[in-house]
């Protein structure tokens, strides 16, 4: 991002035919609401088997003794994992200069919002007695990384909430006019969140600061944030997460989940919105090369999470890894890797596989394995603890997630979709100005 | 071949089956008697030293809250243990047998006869009979004192018993006496067990590395051995010549396993500067929001102007 903004393209007439472009979408149209009344329905259903949760316990899920994590957690590491990606394409490929981010960046921070918001809920759908969630700040311990985690997790929402809101002020200043086919409130909220944005240098000086502070703190809160979801495993000497990688490990497979969902919403907006004009061929081309380059960073950490205690082969990692390898997650767990890995990779090294729909499609797949992947970190684990399981029922001696619980996970990502389709809809996807401040500076270029 | 083997088995399961089962308590000892009647302030006594020595592994009485032990301790209410003699109860309690302890060291004759009234208050059908030929404890002497002192220099416990004979103080000579140091469980015995000389005298060589307190206090036990010959004459005496323990309670310092309030403080910095700098900057953001609302202001009035 420049240091300066050249105020030009506000008297340039090609501003109109962006904001017109961009802004085309917002508004309450007959297929949101649609769409709105699935997930809303859908989600009813979820938060009934939310209150049977609450009024029965967490009996009625498939957790026990000794698998007490399960898939809640594992939600929760892949809700993490996925918001991160907010921070590495504004923040990291901004700040370095790449300029195709830009039209993406809004989007990236979007996911980010949504999934980060969400996390903290998951959380709650893991406690057995959510009303005591107050004593983790009355009583809790700073010695311990639930405590960070909440912390992090806490910090990076609001960072992501900041990165989202601020580079959409003049957005909403330029909106305002050209909002005569929208309702009432929503030119009321546009009215009241351009906090008197008028264009000035000044305003912009100020704005562009900021939203540089934010790119920077963000970078390290975002380490943090996944670093330190991966330290409540790894802090343990339990195979399979006593792993000093952890962190890295999780921090890059991140990527991978985040970048899958930004290019699924690409498509989405490119698609549905009419929008190819400002995600085009180029923005997925790139957006292909960067997971290829994030998948194989994540193999690289597979391969060393595997193959070194693989050489070894402790009793306990020995049985861990037979479950993984050629047990009872194999067929889960060579899916993952595959699907969710090896074959996207070489896919994307081909030109083909990195336009928009074939781009979809193995997005989506990626996806789905990510989500997998979080539940084979963490349930095979628990399910082979170091002492011998004896004298309890045996239900619980595998762990098998019920339909309640099932429902309730649905339900936390039914409402990331909510927050995103709102997001989507009520404000512009697209950064109006930096898109019109760059064509401006474009043709500057070529003038000269 | 095989058939010998499982013929052993059989002859070990079996063996193993009965050892499990039957606590066998020789006759003489299974005929023992108290030497004296329960009444309201034994078993007061006897319920003191029940709650604290045997209640942790036996629960309260005719609740059968007994703790997860194998064999499991019966309940005092139990069938099995009233079914038991006063003498056989006096024997398993001397004795013990894994994992119950034995109390030999820990409990006087006396206070074993305490226990065993407090747990015949827990048998409605229990009528006592009390050992008339021994009578009262106290036949050799009555009245005993034990006197215990430190000699320095040959670092030594000595023991001087005197006791009321023939309607005078003598000092008790040929008596068996031990002496006991008290340890967290148990008492442990110093040295071993002596005859008083014709003084009444006797000499126990203490150990130099013997951990005392802080301060290196050692509480010490002297007990006569025969309780029928002299009564339950016993003395307490605590001295300083244990070598100073001090062991600070793994909870004292600062941990990473301990409280909030003792925190490490290189995390309490850690974490706090952390999070203050990072919410310094979240708020210098926010303050800039409404620095930029007031700059939309001005200009306001600047076009209006
Ligand atoms: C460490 C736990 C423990 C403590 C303390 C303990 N006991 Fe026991 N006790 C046991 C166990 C276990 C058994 C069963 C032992 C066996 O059958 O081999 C037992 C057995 C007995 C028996 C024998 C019952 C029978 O099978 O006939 C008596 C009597 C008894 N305890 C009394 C007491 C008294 C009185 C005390 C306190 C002075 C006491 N115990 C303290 C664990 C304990």
């Amino acid at each position: 991002m420049a240091s300066e903004v050249n105020t030009g393209f506000l008297l340039d007439k090609r501003l109109d035919s962006i904001a017109t472009d961009i802004l085309r979408p917002v508004g309450i149209s007959k297929g949101f609401l649609v769409w709105m009344g699935f997930l809303l329905v859908s989600l009813s259903g979820c938060i009934y088997a939310y209150y049977i949760q609450w009024d029965k316990g967490l009996i009625v899920t498939g957790l026990r003794d000794y698998v007490s994590w399960g898939m809640y957690i594992a939600n929760f590491i892949f809700f993490v994992a996925t918001s991160l990606v907010g921070m590495l394409i504004s923040s990291v490929l901004g700040l370095m200069g790449f300029k195709w981010v830009k039209p993406i960046a809004r989007i990236a921070e979007i996911i980010a919002v949504a999934f980060a918001a969400v996390a903290g809920l998951v959380i709650v759908s893991d406690m057995g007695r959510p009303e005591r969630l107050p004593y983790v700040f009355m009583y809790g311990r700073i010695q311990s990384p639930i405590l960070w985690d909440v912390t992090v997790v806490t910090t990076y929402l609001v960072l992501s909430t900041l990165l989202y809101f601020i580079p959409l002020i003049p957005d909403l200043a330029i909106s305002k006019g050209r909002m005569g086919h929208t309702p009432k409130w929503l030119q009321s909220t546009y009215e009241v969140l351009s906090v008197n944005w008028s264009h000035t240098p000044q305003q912009y000086k100020i704005l562009l600061k900021s939203v540089r502070i934010l790119l920077i703190v963000i970078i390290p809160t975002a380490f943090a944030i996944h670093t330190v979801t991966s330290w409540l495993l790894a802090v343990t000497l339990r195979p399979g997460w006593d792993s000093s990688i952890f962190g890295p490990y999780f921090l890059t497979g991140a990527f991978v989940a985040g970048s899958a969902a930004v290019v699924i919403m690409m498509y989405f907006v490119r698609t549905n919105y009419k929008l190819d004009k400002y995600l085009t061929l180029y923005h997925f081309d790139m957006m292909g090369k960067l997971l290829v380059l994030v998948s194989l960073v994540y193999l690289y950490f597979n391969i060393n999470e595997f193959l070194v205690p693989a050489f070894k082969l402790k009793t306990a990692d020995a049985i861990h890894l037979k479950e993984l390898f050629v047990g009872e997650y194999a067929s889960m767990f060579w899916s993952v890797q595959l699907l969710g890995l090896i074959f996207p990779i070489i896919l994307l090294l081909f030109k083909f596989f990195r336009k928009p729909l074939p781009m979809f499609i193995i997005s989506v797949v990626v996806l789905i394995a990510a989500w997998f992947k979080r539940y084979l970190i963490v349930v095979p684990t628990q399910q082979n603890p170091f002492l011998p399981k004896q004298y309890v029922p045996d239900a619980w001696m595998v762990y098998q997630p019920t339909v309640i619980e099932t429902a309730i996970t649905m339900g936390t990502i039914l409402l990331a979709v909510i927050i995103i389709t709102v997001l989507f809809k009520l404000f512009p996807v697209i950064p109006i100005w930096e898109m019109a401040e760059e064509q401006c500076e474009n043709d500057h270029k070529s003038q000269e | 071949m095989i058939k010998k083997y499982l013929f052993l088995v059989l002859i070990v399961l079996i063996s193993f089956h009965l050892s499990a089962q039957e606590w066998v308590v020789p006759a003489e000892e299974g005929v023992k008697l108290s030497p004296f009647a329960f009444n309201d302030s034994t078993r007061k006594v006897g319920a003191d030293l029940y709650n604290t020595n045997c209640k942790s592994c036996h629960g309260d009485p005719g609740k059968n809250n007994v703790i997860n032990l194998v064999p499991p301790p019966p309940d005092v209410a139990s069938v099995k243990m009233q079914t038991n003699s006063d003498g056989a109860l006096h024997f398993k309690l001397v004795q013990g047998r894994a994992p119950m302890p034995s109390f030999k060291n820990i409990l006087s004759s006396t206070d074993i006869w305490r226990v065993i009234s407090f747990v015949r208050s827990f048998n409605d059908k229990y009528v006592q009979v009390i050992d008339t030929k021994k009578g009262m404890a106290g036949t050799a002497a009555s009245n005993v004192k034990i006197q215990v002192a430190w000699v320095k220099e040959q670092n030594q416990v000595q023991m001087v018993i005197s006791g009321m004979k023939e309607n005078k103080i003598q000092p008790v000579s040929g008596a068996e006496v031990k002496l006991f140091a008290k340890r967290y469980f148990g008492n442990l015995l110093i040295d071993e067990a002596r005859n008083t000389d014709a003084q009444g005298k006797a000499l126990f060589n203490f150990p130099k590395d013997l951990p005392g307190d802080s301060a290196g206090f050692v509480q010490l036990i002297a007990k006569l051995s025969d309780e029928a010959a002299y009564g339950e004459a016993k003395a307490d005496t605590t001295l300083a010549i244990g070598v100073p323990t001090y062991r600070p309670p793994l909870n004292e310092q600062r941990a990473m396993w301990n409280v909030v309030q003792k925190t490490p403080i290189w995390l309490l910095l850690a974490y706090t500067f952390t999070v203050l700098v990072v919410w310094g900057f979240i708020f210098y953001v926010l303050l800039q929001i409404r620095a930029i609302y007031k700059a939309g202001l001005r200009k306001d009035h600047e076009t209006t102007d």
